[in-house]
């Protein structure tokens, strides 16, 4: 963003130095880089106090926060609720959801770990802390909402067609990887998928976090990781090889090819 | 010894610089961490994740800076929870890394996977393969199979021109960025940028011309694949056939060390010929940079209009025939004699001659070309011995005066710039904006021709300046002849020295005098007693019989034909056919800098040797066994056999030479940084084993030096309304030996002149237009307009030998007027 506002390239930069300190921040000037959610909360403090804004919410997650509810929902919209509402209540008191048919929540738009719709995870608090103990995040609280109807495969491969857009391209693993997923998820939703792909795009996805610049690499990375891990069955459906009279009848590159056991 | 810190690596503890880079660091102790993005002369950018390593810290406690220890008694590590770039990191006290864990071995292997997933493993056909980092690294660390299978690959042009001489093929590029931050960190042409993003992320060009810029061929060296190829190698052979051949650039006083890759070659006849031109590490001198001139400008070497052997008058003769003719013709002269030496030949070539004038008894030695005086004061008040322009930073100073360094030293340029990069303060001075203004602390301004009276009042008139430049811990002046005569240059030279001498500034590295010296050896003639001051001489009184040996007067001096005409004997040793227009008697051929063994003395006074390369064209002979050859048939000492053995003789018999026998010449040391076999190249061309030459010192080095008083001339003066004509000098020309480049040819400009806009407007000239120079008792040149209020009124700036036409050797009045266009009632006669 900083890069952006100078007119350059957008690219992330190597930290320290950090924005906030001199030569890491626009024009090299210490930067308070902070969300407009973080500042808006400020008024209400300096008028209110910090006690009163601690008593709102859980005690590592204080205050309210804006829940952006959106995908298969009756009432989507924004709600302000404190931090630690659980998500029942959210989203089937508020958003009007059913509870037996929600498959998959993305608590944190396309970037964070996906979560199943299951009553274990409908009773947890909306608190950072207890979205990090479910290995999601709370985020930005765009939290997209998903029915039984929906494949997890086509999912992956949508959020893997965003994150492939929106990658800068600076750091290797996040360009590469998200345009070889992309490619592979491609190759699997039109049924030309070998089973091994589940497992290739599970490893291609692994490989990719933790070792980029900034966090696309891990956001990108997520979202593969995590419908996988808890809609295998999504994943194999397509893969499923076919019946005998129904392969084409020759295919000279696939047929020699190894594949490396995973990583 | 700088101060140290202690890291681990792999649980061994060492002793590193303080603040250095940890892939660096881990390089010095022999762990060589993988990098394609990192390279040790520019920031890191830590993009390609190719050098993740695990890396912790040593805990301490924060009350007692103890070292906290854990169970066992061991220092207690805090790990990142992931791999870390090393690139990005410098070492300090308590660093631990771990390099040899499945972790960054498999992270290694990812990183190579994910790059040759777009790559399209060309390789066979690819320029780079065999001296590849992609290469070197995927044998080393890749993955053995790929799980990336796809019946299409990636397709993207593979032959994007981003200028005349780099090519760069958009699947191989690994977007490492090393070429964009070349371009803006060390040269400040940002003449490159990436565009788009995400995997269509692509190197573009944004200047016009595209990619405009002197250095644009070292981004071909620093590319870790084989994106960016060169006009000049591409497809032309493979690096694993080329022998590299010690050089020297043989186009300026900057004497930057070069490889000559060469090979047996079909379009020789299956002789040796030159492939490519690449840099040789030399940290003093080039570091591991070359102008794209050094590059490019080999061509000459091998071109059709070589002199391919002995001519007298317009008949081929004999070696025999043609050294007798010439013998004749200077014993004829008795003492009447007078040889005017190019500053292209080597010190050996120089020293024969010098003996051969000796044994005839005449003192008339002239260096060509005689617009630059005062190499008596470089060799008096030079830079120190041991200088190295990549030392200097903060609280040194520069000032360079009268010289346009981007067109006459390119890598004294790139080295001041990054200089000024790290604080130094950087004056520019002259009567016109040159391009190293850009990076200049101050620019500094004075009327045409007006730069010695300038320095020599600035002590009185800018006394803040003077007293920043004596207060300078280090200063080099860079003192130029742009419009002056020789009388003005040297005078300013004389200028520049007083002032070095005055502040203290002498006989220690780091200060002292530098001077953009026409050639590549300058010093050379110099130290062998000729000068411009006699070549003045030469051409007011001619002597009976002349030697030119390498000097291109008629290009040069566009009174050459009149006072060549009063030599009743002209003897020639040249490259090149007819380069006095059927005027000698005799002409000899002699062989290119890549022909033959030799040596050249740099600007900076380095004596650096150079190799041959090729075979010769035709008979020519290196210059110093023709000359030796004549001198034999005088009856003078019998011709040595060998440049050493020439060498040898020198260093006993010429001081500054004392100490440059070819074996000192090869001397080489460990540089910094290292050469690593990924670290910026995979191949070996930028090795140093042809040496670093040995600097001769000053006299300032060795003793007391005076300053003596300047002889300051007048101003040259243009009246009744014509202008002042400041022949200047452009890197890119048609000079005669620049010519067979023709890879260069589109980049040379039609033959031009630079006006101020207010006198441009009072001679009704628009840019663009064709104007009219009638050059007082000179040529009249028609040549296109460019505006520039850079330009001081009044003056008007031609660039040398961009047309057959000699300009002026010094500053000369001249009537401008704008041609009407054939439409306005008059053709026009273009110039070529």
């Amino acid at each position: 963003m900083l890069s952006s506002l100078e007119g350059v390239l957008g690219q992330p930069r190597v930290r320290p130095p950090f924005p906030a300190q001199k030569g890491g921040g626009l024009y090299r000037e210490a930067t308070v880089v902070n969300n407009v959610e973080t500042l808006a909360n400020v008024p209400w403090i300096i008028d209110n106090g910090a006690e009163a804004f601690r008593a709102i919410g859980t005690e590592q997650s204080a205050g309210t926060k804006v829940f952006c509810v959106s995908g298969h929902v009756p009432r989507p919209g924004n709600y302000e609720l404190p931090l630690g509402t659980p998500f029942r209540e959210l989203l089937v008191d508020h958003a009007g959801c059913d509870p037996d048919n929600i498959k998959g929540i993305l608590p944190s738009g396309g970037s964070g770990p996906l979560v199943p719709g299951t009553d274990e995870v409908l009773d947890t608090p909306l608190s950072y802390e207890a979205m990090q103990g479910l290995g999601t995040i709370l985020g930005s609280a765009s939290i997209i909402v998903m029915d039984n109807s929906v494949d997890m495969t086509w999912v992956a491969s949508k959020v893997t067609k965003f994150f492939k857009h929106e990658s800068c391209g600076k750091c290797t693993p996040c360009r590469e990887g998200t345009y070889w997923l992309d490619k592979v998820l491609d190759r699997i939703l039109a049924g030309e998928g070998q089973p091994e792909d589940v497992q290739l795009i599970d490893n291609v996805a692994k490989n990719m976090a933790g070792t980029t610049l900034c966090a696309l690499g891990d956001f990108a990375a997520n979202p593969i990781i995590h419908t996988i891990s808890n809609f295998p069955d999504d994943f194999n459906a397509h893969v499923q090889p076919k019946p005998a009279e129904e392969e084409p009848a020759a295919r000279p590159a696939r047929a020699g090819r190894r594949r490396r056991a995973s990583a | 010894m700088a101060e140290t810190v202690t890291i681990v690596i792999n649980d061994q503890e060492y002793q590193v610089p303080a603040g250095a880079n940890l892939v660096d660091a881990a390089r010095s102790i022999g762990d060589h961490i993988p990098v394609f993005c990192y390279h040790p002369k520019m920031d890191p950018v830590g993009m390609c994740r190719m050098c993740l390593v695990e890396m912790g810290s040593i805990q301490r406690d924060r009350s007692t800076g103890e070292v906290m220890l854990d169970g066992d008694g061991a220092p207690q590590v805090r790990w990142f929870p992931t791999l870390q770039t090393a690139c990005t990191a410098n070492v300090y006290d308590g660093l631990v890394i771990r390099t040899d864990t499945p972790q960054v071995d498999q992270a290694r292997e990812n990183v190579l996977e994910f790059l040759l997933t777009s790559h399209p493993l060309d390789c066979p056909i690819c320029d780079k393969g065999g001296e590849c980092p992609l290469q070197n690294l995927t044998m080393e660390h890749g993955p053995g199979q790929t799980r990336m299978v796809f019946m299409d690959k990636l397709k993207l042009d593979k032959h994007v021109p981003l200028g005349d001489l780099i090519f760069l093929d958009e699947e191989r590029c690994i977007q490492c960025a090393r070429c964009v931050r070349f371009q803006d960190e060390i040269v400040g042409d940002d003449v490159l940028a990436f565009h788009e993003r995400g995997r269509s992320l692509q190197i573009i060009t944004n200047s016009d011309p595209g990619f405009d810029s002197y250095f644009s061929g070292n981004t071909t060296d620093i590319c870790p694949v084989g994106a960016l190829t060169t006009a000049d190698f591409r497809f032309g052979a493979r690096p694993w056939e080329l022998t590299d051949v010690p050089g020297i650039d043989p186009w300026d006083a900057a004497g930057s060390n070069i490889s000559l890759g060469t090979r047996l070659d079909r379009d020789a006849g299956g002789r040796a010929i030159i492939k490519r031109v690449m840099p040789r590490q030399n940290e003093y001198v080039n570091e591991i940079w070359i102008s794209d001139k050094a590059r490019f400008g080999h061509h000459f070497t091998r071109s059709e209009d070589r002199l391919a052997w002995p001519m007298t008058g317009e008949a081929r003769a004999t070696w025999a025939e043609g050294l007798q003719d010439a013998a004749d013709r200077l014993r004829a002269a008795g003492e009447d004699v007078a040889i005017i030496a190019g500053s292209g030949l080597s010190n050996e070539d120089i020293y024969a001659l010098r003996q051969l004038a000796d044994g005839l008894g005449s003192a008339r030695l002239g260096a060509w070309p005689p617009t630059h005086a005062g190499a008596d004061l470089v060799a008096q008040v030079g830079v120190g011995q041991g200088t190295n322009l990549g030392e200097l930073g903060r609280g040194d100073a520069v000032l360079v005066i009268a010289a346009d360094l981007e067109e006459e030293v390119p890598l004294w340029r790139l080295r001041i710039k990054q200089a000024a990069d790290r604080g130094i303060l950087l004056l520019v001075a002259n009567s016109r904006r040159t391009r190293l203004d850009d990076f200049a602390s101050q620019q500094l301004r004075y009327p045409t021709g007006g730069a010695a009276q300038f320095l020599a009042n600035l002590s009185e008139e800018n006394a803040d300046i003077y007293g920043r430049l004596r207060d300078a811990d280090n200063l080099i002046i860079v003192a130029g002849a742009e419009g002056l005569d020789l009388a003005g240059s040297r005078a300013l030279m004389q200028v520049a020295a007083n002032i070095l001498i005055e502040t203290g500034h002498v006989g220690r590295p780091n200060n002292g005098l530098l001077a953009p010296l026409p050639g590549p050896n300058a010093m050379g003639l110099h130290y062998l007693g000729f000068t411009p001051e006699n070549t003045l001489d030469i051409m007011a009184s001619p002597p009976q019989t002349l030697l030119v040996a390498r000097a291109d007067l008629l290009a040069d001096d566009p009174a050459a034909p009149d006072w060549l005409g009063r030599v009743d004997n002209l003897v020639e040793l040249t490259l090149f056919q007819d380069t006095l227009g059927g005027r000698a008697q005799v002409s000899l051929p002699i062989q290119s800098f890549a022909e033959r063994d030799g040596s050249f003395t740099s600007g900076e006074r380095r004596v650096q040797r150079f190799w041959r390369a090729q075979g010769p064209v035709g008979e020519a002979l290196p210059a110093w066994q023709a000359v030796m050859k004549i001198g034999e048939a005088l009856g003078q000492a019998r011709a040595k056999s060998s440049a050493a053995a020439v060498m040898l003789e020198m260093s006993q018999r010429i001081e500054a030479f004392a100490g440059c026998r070819y074996r000192e010449l090869a001397w080489t040391e460990r540089q910094d940084p290292p050469i690593g076999e990924d670290l910026w190249y995979g191949g070996t061309a930028l090795h140093n084993r042809g040496g670093l030459g040995v600097q001769v010192p000053t006299e300032a080095d060795s003793g007391e030096v005076q300053a003596a008083a300047p002889e300051l001339p007048e101003l040259p003066q243009a009246t009744n309304g014509r202008l002042l004509v400041l022949p200047v000098t452009r890197l890119y020309n048609r000079e005669r030996a620049f010519r067979p480049s023709d890879i260069v040819a589109p980049r040379v400009p039609a033959p031009y002149a630079t006006l101020n806009p207010a006198d441009a407007r009072r001679l009704n000239v628009a840019a663009g237009d064709t104007v009219e120079i009638e050059i007082d008792e000179g040529p009249a040149v028609q040549v296109q307009a460019r505006l520039d209020d850079g330009m001081p009124a009044g003056s008007l700036a031609l660039p040398r030998h961009l047309t057959t036409t000699a300009m002026p050797l010094k500053p000369t009045a001249a009537a401008v007027s704008r041609i009407p266009l054939p439409s306005e009632g008059r053709v026009a006669e273009h110039d070529a």
